[in-house]
């Protein structure tokens, strides 16, 4: 149960190679920036919202994978969180479209 | 245990963490997930009410909550990692930042809560500030509740109840907090910036 | 059975069973009055037989869970209960107020009764579940609180277990949420707000943490697995049960005058409110999977197993059907209404009650492990007997309900109340032949006690 994670056992440290947690969460912070931008700009339209859409999609994947560790674990725990994320960020894709075209 | 290791090539029967706190998980997500999308739908119904009222909201505070939370997150991932090497000090000093993001987060929310009820917005004003209130309270309430794990996390490091060999549930409690960290990543374009 | 005190549970036991038959006898009365509406009018009209049916359902439901709790908590807390002689008397005083209330539901007219038992110095009466006089509610509480005062100092005593912190706090919850049938407020819509606080809180909300511990002990004494595995369980659905059904409330809140966002919380949460029966569904399976040992009393289990089952069916299934808002508008007030509550109250509380009394009895009663094969035999067809007609029941209330909608309140044409009763009267019929098979199961089940036979003992190992 309590193997050494990859993090752990590829990065060395001392070295410059960054933990993939790390990378994680680098991208983690672009993205939120990136919307953040968008969120000022006032931006608005199918692909503005698709674009956000799917970077919420990869933030929240992610985080289920590296960080929650599911990528370690058994195809199935992993499949009901991926499903509900694709089910409900594309349910709330779908919702936009109905109000606004 | 040994044997399906092998068999699913390096991959474990259960993810971290005691399982039942993915059933806990599953169920609040699918709480949250019901949530969203009546909130989704109910915009579909009313666009003009709900872009105006958004417009409102202060974004920046959103964004600024969201990093909060995400480094929060990763500084937990860095104490079980830590923990892994039997770094119990680094441990506990990670666990403890991620505490103090954590406190951010609630004295920003409670600041974005206080400029609404000053405003005199209440959930009866609209439909928008009905689910925005009602989201926003009902995650607060789990990053409170996430807090008092973290915080029960950080003095069993410093008492050595984890090893590197023994810290189930220090996974266990770090799982429930990266939930709550994922729903936000969910909600905060949702109500602050999807228009 | 290990501890001498366990034997309180006895007179609760059978008190329950008795005011059980009770009670299906007024459903039985009531459901031929839908149909033939002068049926022993003016004896007992329909307003009497209804109060009677419902306040029978409760004052049994509460001997059950005394009855499980004076059998549990020693057992649990691992030493004698605090004091018996006190269980035995608060057994009679609340026997008594019982049966004095029926009574005087069923002698004098309403408004009499209220009269002579000084209703106006504090009114609480005339609500719906909540007839008792008043004088009665103060009895109840006094009981209750003797009852809760044995029972915590006895755990308090004793090894501390999860499964009895729960339990009581199941109880507790129960004593706290009665004191709103105290509270009655001039203006209409607080009166309805708190009402349910009563009613929706305890079933929905603590009644659910009991109906948890007493499922979580006799799986325990059946299957052998170990406590740990049993109380994670406990913990998850504890979680869920009152994070659901908390704002759950709310779907009552709908049309009553609350503010709007109740509709929006009492939709999305009580949307929820499936997960803890689900979790109870597959902790029983789980347990059952996993068991250790061939408990001699089959019955027990069929009871045990069957619980959550019709749980998640009747709380669950039939609640979300008519939980959300959008759809409650047309449905609130109907025979699906009616419907839900008869699954509900069956599969979540009746059987679990039936579900401790069937793995107590026998050891209360000084008989072996499990009553001898052919009681068991008996009591089995009894539980086949009162679930499938209690789906039956529930199904042609259903057809009624979807009828009477239809009819009454969507359709192009919408008729008046009683033309449409006249109209769905064949699912009310039908509804009664249920009704009488209902009774025909519970009957057996009583018989099955008076069954002898060669007994089973120990459990014998898997």
């Amino acid at each position: 149960m309590n193997q050494p994670h990859n993090e752990s056992s590829v990065s060395h440290r001392g070295s410059m190679t960054l933990r993939p947690c790390t990378l994680v969460w680098l991208a983690l912070v672009g993205l939120t920036l990136a919307m953040l931008v968008v969120g000022k700009m006032g931006l608005s339209g199918g692909n503005v919202v698709a674009l956000l859409l799917v970077a919420t999609l990869i933030k929240t994947q992610l985080v289920a994978d590296i960080f929650m560790g599911l990528r370690q674990s058994r195809l199935l725990w992993r499949m009901i969180v991926t499903v509900y994320l694709v089910g409900v960020i594309g349910l709330i894709g779908l919702a936009w479209w109905l109000g606004n075209v | 245990m040994q044997q399906t290791t092998a068999l699913t090539a390096g991959k474990e029967d259960y993810p971290p963490g005691d399982f039942v706190i993915w059933i806990v998980i599953y169920a609040e997500l699918l709480a949250f997930g019901i949530f969203f999308l009546s909130y989704a739908f109910a915009r579909s119904q009313n666009v003009e009410l709900f872009n105006a009222s958004q417009l409102e909201l202060n974004r920046t505070a959103g964004a600024i909550n969201t990093l909060v939370l995400i480094t929060s997150s990763y500084f937990v991932v860095r104490s079980i990692a830590a923990i892994r090497e039997n770094l119990q000090k680094q441990a506990a000093r990670w666990m403890w930042a991620a505490i103090g993001l954590g406190s951010i987060f609630i004295v920003i929310k409670l600041f974005e809560f206080y400029t609404k009820y000053d405003e005199g917005i209440t959930l009866s004003s609209n439909t928008f500030y009905m689910f925005y209130l009602s989201m926003t309270f009902f995650h607060f309430m789990h990053v409170i509740l996430g807090l008092v794990i973290l915080t029960i996390m950080a003095t069993k490091i410093r008492h050595g109840d984890y090893t590197a060999q023994e810290h189930d549930g220090m996974e266990t409690g770090a799982n429930y907090w990266h939930m709550v960290d994922l729903v936000w990543i969910i909600l905060f374009p949702l109500v602050y910036v999807i228009r | 059975m290990q501890y001498q005190s366990q034997m309180a549970a006895k007179p609760y036991f059978i008190a329950a069973i008795l005011l059980f038959v009770g009670q299906i006898v007024f459903g039985l009365i009531m459901g031929l009055q839908y149909v033939i509406g002068d049926f022993l009018f003016p004896e007992i009209p329909f307003n009497v037989a209804r109060m009677v049916h419902t306040n029978l359902l409760i004052v049994w439901l509460l001997f059950g869970f005394m009855g499980a709790t004076y059998y549990l908590v020693p057992e649990e807390a691992e030493t004698e209960l605090h004091s018996t002689k006190l269980a035995y008397i608060l057994f009679w005083i609340f026997l008594g107020a019982g049966v004095v209330t029926v009574l005087g539901y069923l002698l004098v007219p309403y408004a009499t009764l209220a009269r002579i038992t000084g209703n106006e110095i504090l009114p609480t009466m005339g609500r719906e579940f909540l007839e008792q006089p008043t004088i009665i509610k103060i009895g109840l509480v006094l009981v209750i609180l003797g009852f809760l005062y044995n029972t915590t100092i006895t755990i308090l005593k004793g090894r501390k277990t999860v499964v009895s912190w729960v339990l009581l706090l199941g109880l507790w919850g129960l004593a706290i949420f009665f004191l709103f049938a105290f509270y009655n407020p001039h203006n209409l819509v607080l009166d309805k707000y708190y009402w349910w606080w009563v009613v929706h809180l305890w079933v929905e909300g603590v009644w659910e943490l009991i109906m948890g511990a007493i499922l979580a002990f006799v799986l325990i004494k059946l299957t052998g697995v170990d406590r740990e595995v049993v109380e994670k369980w406990l913990y998850v659905i504890i979680a869920m049960t009152l994070l659901t059904g908390i704002i759950g409330t709310g779907h009552h809140y709908y049309w009553i005058g609350t503010p709007e966002y109740w509709q929006w919380w009492g939709s999305i949460f009580s949307a929820l409110e499936p997960i803890p029966f689900f979790m109870m569904v597959i902790f029983a399976f789980n347990m059952a999977n996993k068991r250790r040992r061939q408990h001699p009393n089959k019955a027990a289990m069929l009871w045990a197993i069957g619980t959550p089952v019709m749980a998640f069916l009747g709380a669950g299934v039939w609640g979300f059907l008519h939980t959300l808002a959008p759809v409650n508008f047309y449905t609130h007030g109907s025979q699906i209404t009616a419907a839900h509550g008869h699954m509900a109250f069956y599969g979540a509380y009746v059987m679990i009650v039936l579900a401790i009394i069937s793995y107590a009895m026998p050891m209360l009663r000084g008989r072996a492990a499990a009553n001898s094969d052919k009681s068991q035999v008996i009591e089995m067809w009894s539980f086949w007997l009162m679930t499938v007609s209690m789906v039956f029941i529930t199904l042609f209330l259903t057809g009624a309900g979807i009828l009477q909608i239809w009819l009454q309140r969507i359709g192009e044409n919408p008729q008046s109340f009683m033309v449409v009763q006249e109209k769905i009267s064949l699912f009310y019929w039908m509804r009664e032949v249920a009704g009488v098979i209902f009774l025909i199961g519970l009957v057996l089940y009583v018989i099955s006690f008076f069954i002898g036979g060669e007994e089973r003992t120990a459990p014998a190992k898997a």
